[in-house]
């Protein structure tokens, strides 16, 4: 060894006292260009934390964070993506995926940090200096990385729709159903929002699989009327999903609906393979609509005996008699509820509680009972000459259509109300022939129908007259005819709060002459089939019970459900109260089989 | 009936016997839940009552000046029977009719009136009134007519 090589370390000591050739902060003078990749930017209050990001990202570089000040938000996973820059590599895919256009880039991109494990951050939620940065890398206006309008259904044309009640909503085919499936992003954002928690986003992954049989495993899991809710569920799932913010929701209601079509009903016991070991119990249930035979569906599955007492003559509830076949033709319904009676479920037809056998013997003689008796008496207009013969009720029209009775409204009619019966009870006057003009009391935009009825009835030639308010009906000069008299209304905000009501303007008020009015302005409950005690101790407010924990009523062994029981009133919230109160009965009869699930709801009435 | 006071009392009185209306309909009722929301109406108009009270003592003004929104939803109602039996919509129809009389009756009385205090404060309790028909009318608009 020569002495250089051991003086050479003394060397490098010299240096140690000069100006170092590094800077503390090098960029400082160095900004990124205008569309440079840098650091994220979330404006988490339009983040609905889908997780796409999460999912989209190559380098697993997202993780999905609880942020306390949006868990709860409707539609909102209450997650904010957080990022780990240990691993990011600046790609932008989560920028171009991002379902709620949040998510963008800065053009900032140093952060110097001592400690490595520093450099993770939850985008708009930590507060960082490059939060308000305007530069970096945004979307381009119109790229989209699946597409925003979801595939069209087929529909007969509102020409050929008012001809007959076939089925409107034709269905998609194969190919349809697979580029639908497409568009869903599986962030599940509408599991949660769905009454029944259906397993959305994996029953539309069968459809990419082409595995029908296994979407439809998945749909019985939480749901026995998938062929039903395929057609007519109010779809609250789709008012949530993100795909919606910035084009059109995925038609989860139409993919179900494709799913429910392609298997026949003949091989549903294979597919569905309920094995059933018989408990020993005996429940009855109240009601054959959706939520008394969604209770018996779960509650046979856990093997009780179970008898239905059903008051009409066939099964079904408001899905039967209220919901017109062109939405919901009977052999899909039949389908659902064929398979639940297969089970063994015993449905006694014609046969009244209150009337035909007593309430309290049901108390008697079963270790639990479930009612969902509906809501079945139409509200009264309570305006001077209602009792005229020639105002019919909207429930009445469409049982007597949905019977194959006449209705006999005649060939000019006015429907008033604006809610779901209303919209049906208008329709099927059309499909009857007749001329219909729907009186509103406040606008269109507060009707409580579905949009799509709205819109349907005016395609297929409704009138829809809103902010009309009726106030007397007057005998016509011919006895087949009758009068209304109604005033035009101003919306005014009320000072005391609420929706804004419509004030009736004494000075501009019209009379007209119909061959019927159909009233359809709302239904209330019946339960005069229960003794004066029983309702004291059941907890009723305007009408409905208000049940607590799985359903449960005051009285232990009664669980209460359906539209008579909850404020929703539609099928799939009835479906999901019998699911639970199934749950509860299941509890009741077996605690120590018993565990509760993530799902369990706490009794709030949805 | 002349003076303030004396208007008052009856006003208050007024107040008192709809409270005991409610509360005896309430002992007779049927349909389950019923009951509590009679006992509710009673409360309302014990409130009533109390404000009334509290005008008399000078704690409260009454604000005859002040707008009232009308919905005139009462004003084209049949009228209806308290019976046992009586429904939710019946109930509100008789509590929102009996608030419209009370505002016609004080209405009626400030319009036959000259210009006085006592004109005045007649016309206070029938802005009241004005008010408590508002109040049983957007119940009726809320619950009835939901779907209308
Ligand atoms: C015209 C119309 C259109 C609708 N459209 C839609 C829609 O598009 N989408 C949607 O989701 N929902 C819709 N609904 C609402 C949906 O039909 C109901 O939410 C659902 O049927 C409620 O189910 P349920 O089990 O609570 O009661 P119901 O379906 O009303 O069934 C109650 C059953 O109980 C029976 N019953 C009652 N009392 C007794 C007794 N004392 N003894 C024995 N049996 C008794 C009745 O005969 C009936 O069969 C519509 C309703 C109507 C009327
Ligand atoms: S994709 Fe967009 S909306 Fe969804 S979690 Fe990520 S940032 Fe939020
Ligand atoms: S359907 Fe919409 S909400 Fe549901 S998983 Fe797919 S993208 Fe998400």
């Amino acid at each position: 060894m020569n002495l250089r090589d051991l003086l050479s370390p003394f060397f490098v000591w010299q240096r140690a006292f000069e100006k170092p050739y590094t800077s503390i902060r090098p960029t400082i003078d160095r900004p990124g260009a205008p569309a440079y990749r840098g650091f994220h930017i979330n404006v988490s209050e339009e983040c609905v934390g889908c997780g796409s990001c999460h999912s989209i990202c190559q380098n697993h570089a997202i993780d999905m964070v609880p942020a306390a000040e949006f868990e709860g938000r409707t539609g909102d996973s209450g997650l904010r993506p957080r990022f780990d820059y240990g691993r990011c590599c600046w790609c932008g895919l989560c920028v171009d995926i991002c379902t709620a256009a949040s998510l963008r880039m800065s053009n900032e991109y140093a952060w110097i940090s001592e400690d490595p494990d520093e450099f993770h951050f939850t985008a708009g939620v930590d507060d960082k200096p490059w939060q308000n940065n305007e530069h970096g890398y945004r979307r381009a206006e119109g790229y989209h990385l699946y597409p925003p309008k979801r595939i069209e259904m087929d529909m007969l044309s509102p020409d050929e729709s008012v001809q007959s009640f076939e089925e409107v909503a034709r269905g998609y085919s194969e190919a349809q159903a697979k580029l639908e499936a497409d568009r869903c992003v599986e962030c599940g954002i509408c599991v949660a929002t769905c009454p029944a928690h259906m397993d959305v986003p994996d029953y539309i992954h069968s459809i990419r699989d082409g595995d029908y049989e296994k979407g439809l495993q998945l749909m019985y899991r939480t749901n026995p009327f998938p062929a039903t809710c395929g057609r007519i569920c109010t779809r609250r799932c789709e008012s949530v999903c993100p795909v919606g913010i910035l084009g059109e929701p995925v038609a989860i209601r139409w993919l179900k609906r494709f799913i429910v079509d392609q298997v026949d009903a003949k091989d549903y016991p294979r597919i569905l393979n309920d094995q059933i070991i018989e408990s020993g119990h005996r429940v009855a249930i109240i009601g054959a609509g959706p939520g008394g035979l969604s209770a018996a569906y779960y509650l046979r599955k856990k093997g009780h005996a179970v008898t239905v007492f059903e008051a009409g003559e066939t099964a079904g509830g408001m899905l039967r008699y209220g919901v017109p076949s062109y939405r919901l033709p009977d052999a899909d319904l039949d389908k659902d509820i064929a398979y639940i009676v297969s089970l063994g479920v015993d449905i006694r037809y014609n046969t009244r509680i209150g009337k035909d056998i007593d309430f309290e013997q049901l108390l008697q003689d079963y270790a639990a009972v479930f009612l969902s008796t509906g809501l079945s008496v139409p509200s009264n207009m309570r305006i001077q000459g209602e009792d005229h013969a020639r105002v019919l009720s909207g429930l009445q029209v469409l049982a007597d259509v949905a019977s194959g009775r006449d209705p006999g409204i005649g060939s000019r009619v006015a429907v008033i109300g604006g809610g779901n019966v209303a919209m049906d009870a208008a329709r099927v006057s059309r499909r009857l022939g007749a001329e219909v003009t729907i009186l509103y009391r406040r606008r269109i935009a507060d009707m409580p129908a579905d949009e799509e009825e709205i819109h349907e009835s005016q395609e297929e030639g409704c009138n829809i007259v809103p902010q009309a308010i009726p106030v007397e009906i007057i005998a016509a000069d011919k006895p087949q005819q009758v009068s209304i008299k109604w005033g035009e209304a101003e919306m005014v905000q009320d000072p005391t709060g609420g929706r804004p009501r419509p004030v009736l303007q004494e000075d501009r008020m019209h009379t007209d002459t119909y061959d019927c009015i159909i009233s359809a302005i709302g239904q209330g409950s019946d339960l005069d089939f229960l003794s004066k005690e029983n309702q004291q101790q059941l907890a009723i407010e305007w009408g409905k019970f208000t049940p607590g924990e799985y359903q449960q009523s005051a009285l232990q062994k009664v669980f209460v459900g359906g539209d008579v029981a909850n404020r929703t009133a539609d099928a799939i919230s009835a479906i999901e109260d019998g699911h639970h109160a199934a749950r509860g009965i299941e509890r009741l009869l077996n605690p120590d089989g018993f565990t509760a699930t993530q799902t369990d709801n706490t009794g709030e009435p949805a | 009936m002349n003076t303030v006071d004396e208007i008052l009392d009856y006003a208050i009185d007024q107040e008192q016997q709809a409270a005991d209306f409610y509360e005896d309909l309430a002992g007779r009722v049927e349909k389950g839940g019923m009951k509590e929301i009679l006992m509710e109406f009673s409360a309302e108009e014990q409130r009533h009552k109390q404000r009334l009270l509290a005008v008399k003592s000078g704690e409260h003004e009454l604000t005859p000046e002040q707008e009232v929104l009308d919905l005139k939803i009462s004003d084209y109602l049949i009228d209806v029977d308290a019976t046992d039996d009586i429904s939710y919509q019946d109930a509100l129809i008789v509590a929102m009719k009996r608030e419209r009389a009370a505002y016609k009756l004080y209405s009626d009385m400030a319009e036959k009136l000259p210009e006085s205090h006592l004109r005045k404060v007649i016309l206070g309790l029938a802005k009241e009134e004005a008010r408590h028909k508002l109040f049983f009318e957007s119940e009726y608009d809320e619950r009835v007519l939901r779907d209308n």
